[in-house]
């Protein structure tokens, strides 16, 4: 798989940066399309640092998006890790991270099904617990607070969770 | 043939009511005995799954994926990628502004439609 086609969809484009930042992306567009290379060739054909590039190796290889040979000089008993991209791996990575934080999006759910909230215009959002033994006024500032209304983030909560759900088939 | 599994796959996977098997090998262009073949690799796979379909006095079966397809959008919101991927920070989710301002995203997203 090309790195170009997997990096034309912003969405993995995102990912892929979150994950190993711009000159890891920067690594990943002038990784040669065939081959297997060492660290240290790669630094030297891209131009990139050498910690950059060991780093992002790294990461991707955590998510299995890029894997190494390792082999041993008879001579000097030194090693030497040849790697090469395997983008491929790239949906099975998603579908992970999205089992991941499809939990946290239940919890915070959760979080907003059983709370009533009151906001501060000043310092932002507290439960009802919060609030009702000061008399609705906020912890922080002790201005007044109001009612907040959660719906509408609940709703889209809510439609995000159902099709993480349903893209992941647990329906 | 593993290509041609793939576009399968992605056919019935378009479909949230899935696709008869005598409507895919026409979808596919190819002819219904390699549709079965095609058919039975992914059921063996435990791709798909096949229901026994009766219309028009006519048997079939309808095929529908087990997996929809992957949607790599469903990490965005507002164009910002959620931040609980690759977050080094203890996760306490009543209490992340960062997941909290995400999810604001997500509702002036889902506003906008």
């Amino acid at each position: 798989m090309k790195a170009g086609e997997v990096l034309d969809d912003e969405s993995i484009r995102s990912y892929l940066h979150r994950l190993i930042g711009d000159e890891g992306i920067e690594l990943l567009e002038k990784f040669p399309e065939e081959g297997e290379y060492s660290d240290e060739e790669l630094a030297e054909k891209t131009g990139i640092n050498l910690n950059t590039v060991r780093h992002s190796l790294y990461a991707l290889y955590e998510k299995r998006l890029a894997e190494y040979r390792r082999i041993k000089n008879t001579e000097t008993g030194w090693l030497t890790y040849l790697w090469k991209i395997r983008l491929e791996n790239i949906h099975s990575a998603l579908q992970e991270e999205m089992a991941m934080f499809m939990e946290k999006l239940e919890a915070r759910e959760r979080y907003e099904e059983e709370n009533d909230f009151y906001r501060c215009r000043t310092c932002g959002i507290f439960t009802f617990n919060d609030v009702v033994d000061i008399d609705f006024v906020c912890p922080r500032c002790s201005q007044p607070v109001e009612h907040f209304d959660n719906e509408v983030l609940l709703h889209a909560l809510k439609q995000r969770i159902a099709d993480v759900r349903a893209c992941l088939g647990h329906e | 043939m593993a290509d041609l599994e793939e576009r399968a796959l992605a056919a019935i996977q378009a479909e949230r009511e899935g696709v008869l098997q005598s409507e895919l090998w026409k979808i596919l262009s190819i002819d219904s005995r390699k549709c079965s073949r095609v058919v039975k690799k992914l059921v063996d796979e435990g791709r798909i799954e096949r229901i026994e379909h009766k219309g028009d006095g006519i048997k079939t079966y309808r095929l529908r994926a087990k997996e929809q397809a992957l949607r790599p959008d469903l990490i965005l919101a507002g164009g910002e990628i959620i931040p609980c991927i690759a977050c080094d920070q203890e996760c306490v989710v009543e209490e992340c502004h960062l997941l909290v301002d995400w999810i604001y995203q997500l509702a002036i997203d889902e506003a906008q439609k």
